[in-house]
Formats: C-alpha cells, sequence, structure tokens
C-alpha cells in the first residue's frame, strides 16, 4: 500500500466523518485501515538535537559514528505489527526550509530537543511553535523527547516542557518525556506512545 | 537457462521489445508498467544518462538485525573488492549499474534483515522520488519494494534501511538457489514524477 493510496484512504474517512453517521460503512472502512496499518513518523528539531542518534539506537545499530544528517535517514520497519516509516530529517538552519516538503501523511510528529543546549531552547520553541500551525501536520500526534539526559546539566523534561511552553497547545495531542540516546533510554516508551495515539485517532474512527 | 530466455520472449510487452534503450523509451515507461513485470528484463529500460538529478548509490549495507551484525557493506570509493562489476558486451557503457553479489547459503535462512542505501542527488531538487524493486528467482517473484522518497533536497546525502521479514523460503526453493547461482536477480527502477530516471541490476549468488 503506497503512501497516495493511504492517504486517499484517510481523505475518505474524514469526509465520510463528516458527511455523514452510517455506522455500516465507517465499520467497513475502519477494518480497511486496520489492515495496512501504516503510520509515518517525522523527525525534526535543530541540528545536533540528536534524531539521526534516536532513529538508529531504537533500530539497534551502531551510533559511535554518526555525522551531521545533510538530507534524510529514513527506515522502514515493523513495530508491534505496524508499519512504521519514520523519516529523519536534517535540521541545519539551512535546511528547515525544506522541512514542509516532508509534512504530507505524517501521522505523528517526533520533535527533537537537545536538553543541554540551553542556549538554543528558544529558538527550539519557536521552531516547534511555528510547525503546530502547520496545516498538513495539523492532524499529527506530538511527541517531544527531551534527549539527552544523559549529560550533566540537561535540563529535565518538566523544565523543558515549560521553557516551550508546552502546555499551551491545544491543538494536538502531545507528550514529552526525557531520554537518552545513548542509553536508548524511554525511546521505546515514546515511540510505543506515539503509536498508541495515533492508533487510537485513526484505526478507530470514534 | 535457453527455457529461460524463451518463457520471457512469450511474455511480451517491454519485456521481449528489442530495445537500444533511448530516452524515448524511458518516457514510456511508467511505475505501474515495472510493478507488472513478472521477470527481470532483458534490457536496461533507460539510458545511463537519463539520470540528470545527478542521484548516486554511495553506499549498500546488509545487516542481520536479530544478531545486530553487518553481513555486507560495501561504499564508494574504498572497497570494491566484495563487488564485482559485469562483464557485459557494453561494459563500459554500463558500468555501476549491474552488481553481483556472492553470499553463503546460510543467508537464505536469515529471518529479519536490514538494507541500507545510501545516495546522493546533483544540485537540483527531485521532486516524486519513488523506487521499485522487484527480486526473481527464475523468473518468478520473490519480493518487489515499492518506496515513495518523494522530495529529495539539492546537493543531500540521505538513507534509507528497509527493515524487512526475509521471504519465507521452502527448503527445496533454498535448496535451488543454492545450486543456481546469479538466478536470483533483481531489477531497481528510480522515477522522478513518473519519469524513468534510472534502472539497476544484480545477481545474488548463495553458494559461497
Amino acid at each position: 500500500m503506497n503512501f497516495n493510496a493511504l492517504l486517499n484512504h484517510r481523505i475518505i474517512i474524514k469526509s465520510l466523518l463528516n458527511i455523514s453517521e452510517k455506522m455500516g460503512l465507517l465499520t467497513i472502512l475502519k477494518k480497511m485501515k486496520q489492515k495496512e496499518k501504516e503510520m509515518r513518523l517525522l523527525m525534526l528539531g535543530l541540528d545536533n538535537a540528536g534524531k539521526t542518534t534516536i532513529l538508529k539506537k531504537f533500530n539497534g545499530e551502531d551510533i559511535s559514528t554518526i555525522s551531521p544528517t545533510l538530507g534524510f535517514n529514513i527506515k522502514t520497519l515493523e513495530h508491534r505489527g505496524f508499519n512504521l516509516n519514520i523519516w529523519d530529517v536534517g535540521g541545519q538552519k539551512s535546511l528547515r526550509s525544506y522541512w514542509k516538503n516532508y509534512f504530507e501523511s505524517t501521522d505523528g510528529l517526533v520533535w527533537v530537543v537537545d536538553s543541554a543546549d540551553k542556549r538554543r531552547l528558544s529558538d527550539c520553541k519557536a521552531e516547534l511553535h511555528s510547525l503546530l500551525l502547520e496545516e498538513r501536520l495539523s492532524g499529527a500526534t506530538l511527541m517531544v523527547f527531551a534527549n539527552k539526559q544523559d549529560l550533566p546539566g540537561a535540563l529535565s523534561a518538566t523544565e523543558i516542557k515549560q521553557i516551550l511552553e508546552l502546555d499551551s497547545i491545544t491543538t494536538h495531542h502531545w507528550l514529552i518525556l526525557g531520554c537518552s540516546a545513548v542509553t536508548g533510554d524511554n525511546l521505546l516508551e515514546g515511540v510505543d506512545w506515539t503509536i498508541d495515539d495515533i492508533a487510537s485517532r485513526i484505526f478507530t474512527a470514534d | 537457462m535457453s527455457t529461460d530466455l524463451a518463457k520471457k520472449k512469450k511474455g511480451g510487452g517491454f519485456l521481449s521489445r528489442k530495445t537500444q534503450p533511448t530516452k524515448e523509451n524511458c518516457a514510456d515507461i511508467q511505475p505501474d508498467d515495472v510493478l507488472m513485470f513478472t521477470a527481470p528484463t532483458e534490457d536496461y529500460l533507460c539510458d545511463i544518462d537519463a539520470n540528470i538529478y545527478g542521484i548516486e548509490f554511495v553506499r549498500f549495507k546488509l545487516r542481520d538485525v536479530e544478531q545486530e551484525m553487518t553481513l555486507f557493506e560495501v561504499a564508494r570509493p574504498s572497497d570494491s573488492s566484495e563487488v564485482s562489476a559485469a562483464d557485459e558486451g557494453d561494459s563500459n557503457l554500463n558500468k555501476g549499474r549491474f552488481v553481483r553479489y556472492q553470499f553463503t547459503p546460510d543467508f537464505l535462512k536469515l529471518r529479519t534483515v536490514g538494507a541500507t542505501v545510501d545516495f546522493i542527488v546533483g544540485d537540483k531538487e527531485v521532486k516524486d522520488f519513488r523506487m521499485i524493486e522487484r527480486h526473481y528467482f527464475q523468473d518468478k517473484l520473490l519480493k518487489s519494494f515499492d518506496f515513495h522518497f518523494g522530495f529529495v533536497m539539492p546537493n543531500s546525502q540521505n538513507s534509507v534501511e528497509q527493515i524487512y521479514e526475509f521471504p519465507a523460503l521452502k527448503s527445496s526453493e533454498i535448496k535451488k538457489m543454492v545450486a543456481h547461482p546469479f538466478e536470483t536477480k533483481s531489477d531497481s527502477f528510480y522515477f522522478v514524477g513518473n519519469q524513468l530516471v534510472m534502472h539497476n541490476k544484480a545477481e545474488y549468488s548463495y553458494s559461497g
């Protein structure tokens, strides 16, 4: 099943929800969607936040030689019966204008924060909040990883939550977790929460 | 081998059309066409200079995900010893788009494999990039990948890893594949906005 077909199904489901309450048809569509079980996660954040390291660690790859991403890294994998497409797109300032090319069909936005880089947290907050205004991301679940908790001086997830003003977000389901891409701490928990939240929104069109 | 060729000929359509690949042929071939192929093509379906975006593959890696072990890795420019360029008639023209892989029989018993490809693109942005890869053994389709990259940034280096369950093979099939080196083949088609820009081929041996 390709992205376009998947997108079409979603559009059909959305429009049916808008125009009709016919349960029979919805049940059939729900089943169609469940069979596919494909999810697209888009991982963004400032450069050096640890997006690629998270991606590699999550997939059991060596993380000793990671260089700045000057494009994208994609992993397609099966996790808990879902086909995940995880997109990690480079976060350097010169690349951020390209982010919009990857919004389409995104089910989950994974925002990665370098919790030890206090100097750039205001930059980080501005980029995140501008993404949340994007229409093509309006249906996406937001997972915030307060990464690098293994570093001394890293701010806690609670502190990051306050600085990024996550409590002001009412447009998206969101969660913040402290994590470490180096130790792997909380990566699975974060991905699993994201998947659960997406699944509850998409696969059971309540 | 001769029976294979005979079978292909009977197939008709693209496969039997004897082409000296040209840009005009490229314009004809759509993703839906290659998704219906039931055997490796006899020829390349596009010219080597159809690749106007400077898309180049710079690394290929296979790993056993369960054992966390790299099985095979080749990167440009060093270490090309594991990949031998094909000795085809027009080897100069096709150099770089045909490779032969030599694996041991154990390879066919792997369960979860991660296949990583790194590629770079030139200074033009690439829109609607799509890869379709078809794997066959003796004209039986083993696996078909269809992946939409979508947008690719200009002057970027990108990587994609497909982690997948190896197709379940019967032990009789494994025996046959081991006994017939290089009869496991793949065609990789790369489209930009439904225009075929690259076509690569590979052959695989599992006889060790």
